[in-house]
């Protein structure tokens, strides 16, 4: 196996969506070194990303009463911003120069999984994932403290029903089970605690304002995880998050997204030591050099929303600009994944749930649309002999097993056969 | 690896699916399972319904005779008349008449304060717990996988409705199918020949990658037997009125999943284990009008299921094991909801059940942490099923487990 071109492919498609036509060949070209480097560092703007502006979302208010006019225009409001919300990111994720900052905010959606499913309304998923742009990269500590007050999460997780006359332990308890600590780091009277810490927070669904009644908070003094005052929200992220147990479980987490999602991290690794900073950059800078990216044992499965973003990438597809976009999502629905819509509180599941038979249909259905509407000129352009050894470039593919080698091989007069060949082959669907 | 770090890492894995290998079939082996092999008749078929979320055990098999039930929780109680009593003590959720009317049949097993020891109040450990049936040691097999383990591989053995797999359905070297809910279209032509040349298991490949290439070619084995079973209409629900359906405010996507096991089992699909599933149950506020909205959905999808089945010859054959990861916290919440908590009640039902109460209720005065006491180890409950409804010895999925539960009519 060429472990310098399995390297570079993981960089790619871990650190990314997945290269764009001639990256993969220039990086190769370029060699391991300059490649990280490159994908590791984003600059400070972002050239592909000029062609997307933000979908334009309104504060649609309250729900008008059903059956009248007004709500009918409220609903087709409420679709439209939501799909436009879909897209846009859907559009950021394929045309971005430099995936990186799409590819963490992505990471961090599915780590405080917030669904639209409950909130109904774009603006405040909007802006959280606007929160989790702006901290992709930057503090952990100053990214959990603003997560612990966004509107959208706090709506998520009943946090404006919580109250002193009787906390409600939504928020408390997935604060430090799947956002911070991880499960059996804390007892349940800390969860009650915590809960209690987070009462007070008044939501405003239609647009994620969220303030502070003092009245309906717990002022009282009581104890988290062993330190005795009063807390509100901001303090409490700080406490938990200051733990040791944090960088145990971010450091895990990373792990399980980036590295594998079967074979645990080992106790001692780089990561968790730069973890130590809450300064997410450096840890990912830690993740991307450690040994573990050339271990050919860590093959990763990608997501469907990876797959298709990888797809789109490599065919310069524009999602929104698809002939029907609203497709798209729907397609997305079928293969188990759409931004916005993580199935609970604990994110999308990883690795062998994704490689099912009814999955293995979807993504054929989906590639053939895609070829539908792509541009197939790095295929086209070459000769037949040739389309093997581009499409595993334009891809950004390993290595290929003799099966599939000799399988598109054989395709090679009918460039759509070989790029979806490729698109449907193990090789693409895990990472190696 | 030592324990602990595996125990932590496999339950940061929350409710994935964490399969092993997935079978490897020949094209041969997949010719002959694509020809009709109906499931000999007499034979037992296991329907798991997983409700996600936790639901609230206390507000559907309700103490309504105990006063502390409705002074704990005086906004997310009912009252008698709202309900449907099953004896002096304990009621249905009033949404519920269509299982009062398998009860009423003697057909609904309902075990009580089921769970395990020391319970975890984590959806997502719970739930783990619940499907791999181990709760000391973290397991990446589900249970119903394990059972899988032991027998001849066949992808239509055991099938999940929807394009994700339980880990109930992941054994330790196969795993069990899953279904979407339109059906499966096959690849023709070349692309059906291709597709076939790349889902060939390699030498090369990792065991990711090998399980990639196994979903693939499943595609093909699946397809060949159910699609045509799938354009056929669902059996007609005989005893129920047709304009109703029995679920109140119209389809639900648990009906829709349960008529395309209808359809199947209906057509003798050689499938001995179904597992479809309903979300919605994690009611931390306004609980009343959400948890009997979906219970409606669950009770009315089961009638009509079962009323289905009678419009078969496989009605005295299947059985209905109904489930959640925990029960809730006995005193409500401000926001008309319960918090997460401890034991619940399990629903077994069919015609080879003996309709009745087992297991003890929780009290309600002594509880543990503000939480109902475990009295059912969810374990007996399981092992009853595999020893008789999967005709398994019930130790190569749950080891040396002891516990049963009397449900079963004797054959």
């Amino acid at each position: 196996m060429n472990l310098e071109r399995l390297e570079i492919s993981r960089l790619f498609h871990r650190f990314g969506f997945g290269p764009k036509p001639g990256e993969f060949a220039n990086a190769v070209k370029q060699g391991v070194q300059t490649t990280r480097t490159q994908l590791l560092n984003p600059p400070a703007i972002d050239h592909g990303l000029a062609a997307v502006p933000d979908p334009v979302l309104t504060d649609l208010g309250n729900f008008p009463q059903t059956g009248t006019p007004a709500r009918t225009a409220f609903d087709i409001n409420m679709r439209t911003q939501r799909q436009g919300l879909t897209l846009w990111w859907l559009d950021r994720m394929a045309l971005a120069d430099h995936a990186l900052t799409e590819r963490m905010t992505w990471f961090w959606h599915g780590h405080w999984a917030t669904s639209i499913g409950k909130v109904e309304y774009s603006l405040p998923m909007f802006t959280q994932n606007q929160t989790l742009r702006t901290y992709a990269l930057g503090d952990f500590a100053t990214q959990a403290r603003t997560m612990v007050l966004d509107g959208a999460l706090q709506y998520w997780l009943d946090g404006g029903a919580n109250t002193v006359s009787a906390p409600n332990e939504n928020l408390a308890r997935e604060f430090m089970e799947l956002f911070t600590l991880g499960v059996d780091r804390y007892f349940e009277t800390d969860v009650q605690a915590v809960a209690r810490g987070l009462t007070g927070y008044r939501v405003n669904r239609s647009n994620g304002s969220v303030s502070f009644i003092p009245k309906n908070h717990d002022a009282r003094t009581f104890s988290i995880l062993g330190t005795t005052g009063t807390f509100n929200a901001t303090q409490i992220s700080d406490l938990v998050v200051a733990r040791d147990d944090c960088t145990q479980f971010i450091a895990d987490r990373i792990w399980f997204r980036f590295i594998s999602s079967t074979i645990p991290r080992p106790e001692a690794n780089p990561i968790q030591a730069a973890f130590a900073s809450r300064n997410i950059s450096k840890t990912i800078l830690a993740v991307g050099s450690s040994d573990a990216m050339s271990d050919p044992q860590y093959s990763l499965v990608k997501s469907p929303v990876e797959w298709f973003i990888g797809l789109c990438r490599a065919l310069r597809i524009i999602p929104s600009q698809l002939p029907k976009p609203e497709q798209v999502i729907n397609y997305l629905d079928k293969l188990g994944q759409v931004p916005f819509v993580p199935p609970n509180v604990g994110g999308w599941p990883a690795g062998e749930a994704w490689l099912t038979a009814a999955s293995a249909q979807y993504r054929l259905q989906v590639a053939q649309y895609l070829l539908a509407h792509g541009d197939l000129t790095p295929i086209k352009s070459v000769t037949p002999s040739s389309r093997f050894r581009a499409v595993s470039d334009l891809l950004g593919i390993a290595n290929w097993s003799l099966r599939t080698e000799r399988a598109i091989s054989d395709a090679s007069n009918d460039p759509t056969r070989v790029i979806l060949l490729a698109a449907s082959s193990p090789e693409y669907i895990v990472n190696a | 690896m030592d324990t602990l770090s595996r125990r932590r890492f496999l339950k940061l894995s929350g409710a994935a699916a964490v399969a092993a290998t997935a079978p490897m079939l020949t094209m041969e082996q997949i010719a002959q399972a694509a020809q009709m092999r109906p499931l000999p008749l007499g034979t037992p078929i296991l329907v798991v319904i997983t409700l996600y979320g936790g639901n609230d055990g206390l507000n559907t098999v309700v103490p309504y005779t105990d006063p502390i039930y409705s002074q704990a929780r005086p906004d997310v109680s009912y009252s008698p008349s709202d309900l449907l009593p099953l004896d002096n003590q304990l009621a249905l959720n009033g949404s519920m008449t269509g299982i009062k009317s398998l009860w009423d049949q003697k057909k609904v097993a309902i075990v009580r304060g089921v769970g395990y020891p020391d319970p975890d109040l984590s959806h997502f450990t719970s739930m783990a717990i619940w499907q791999s049936a181990s709760p000391i040691h973290q397991v990446n097999s589900g249970w119903l996988g394990r059972w899988l383990d032991t027998q001849p591989r066949d992808p239509m053995l055991a099938i999940s409705l929807g394009s994700v797999l339980p880990p109930l359905l992941a054994g330790n070297s196969v795993a069990g199918s899953a279904l979407p809910l339109g059906g499966i279209v096959v690849p023709t032509g070349t692309l059906a020949l291709d597709c076939q040349r790349i889902s060939s298991v390699s030498r090369q490949d990792s065991t990711l990658m090998a399980s990639a290439a196994t979903s693939l070619r499943n595609l093909f084995d699946l397809s060949s037997t159910i699609t045509p079973i799938l354009k056929q209409p669902a059996p007609q629900p005989l005893d129920l009125p047709a304009a109703s359906g029995g679920v109140a405010g119209g389809s639900s996507d648990l009906q829709q999943q349960l008529d395309v096991v209808a359809k199947l089992v209906a057509a003798g699909s050689p499938t001995r284990i179904w597992a479809v599933s309903l979300g919605g149950f994690d009611t931390h506020a306004n609980e009343k009008g959400a948890q009997s909205a979906l219970l409606g959905n669950v009770s009315g999808s089961i009638a009509r299921f079962m009323s289905q089945m009678r419009a078969t010859n496989r009605e005295k054959d299947v059985v209905i094991m109904v489930y959640s990861e925990f029960g809730r916290r006995v005193k409500a919440n401000a926001s008309q909801g319960t918090d997460h908590g401890t034991s619940g009640p399990v629903f077994v039902i069919g015609d080879r059940i003996k309709g009745g109460f087992y297991g003890d209720q929780p009290s309600l005065t002594n509880l543990i942490a503000g939480d109902l006491a475990v009295t059912t180890d969810f374990r007996d409950v399981y092992a009853s099923l595999i020893e008789g409804i999967l005709k398994s010895p019930a130790d190569t999925v749950l080891g040396n487990w002891k516990g049963r539960t009397d449900f079963l009519v004797k054959t």
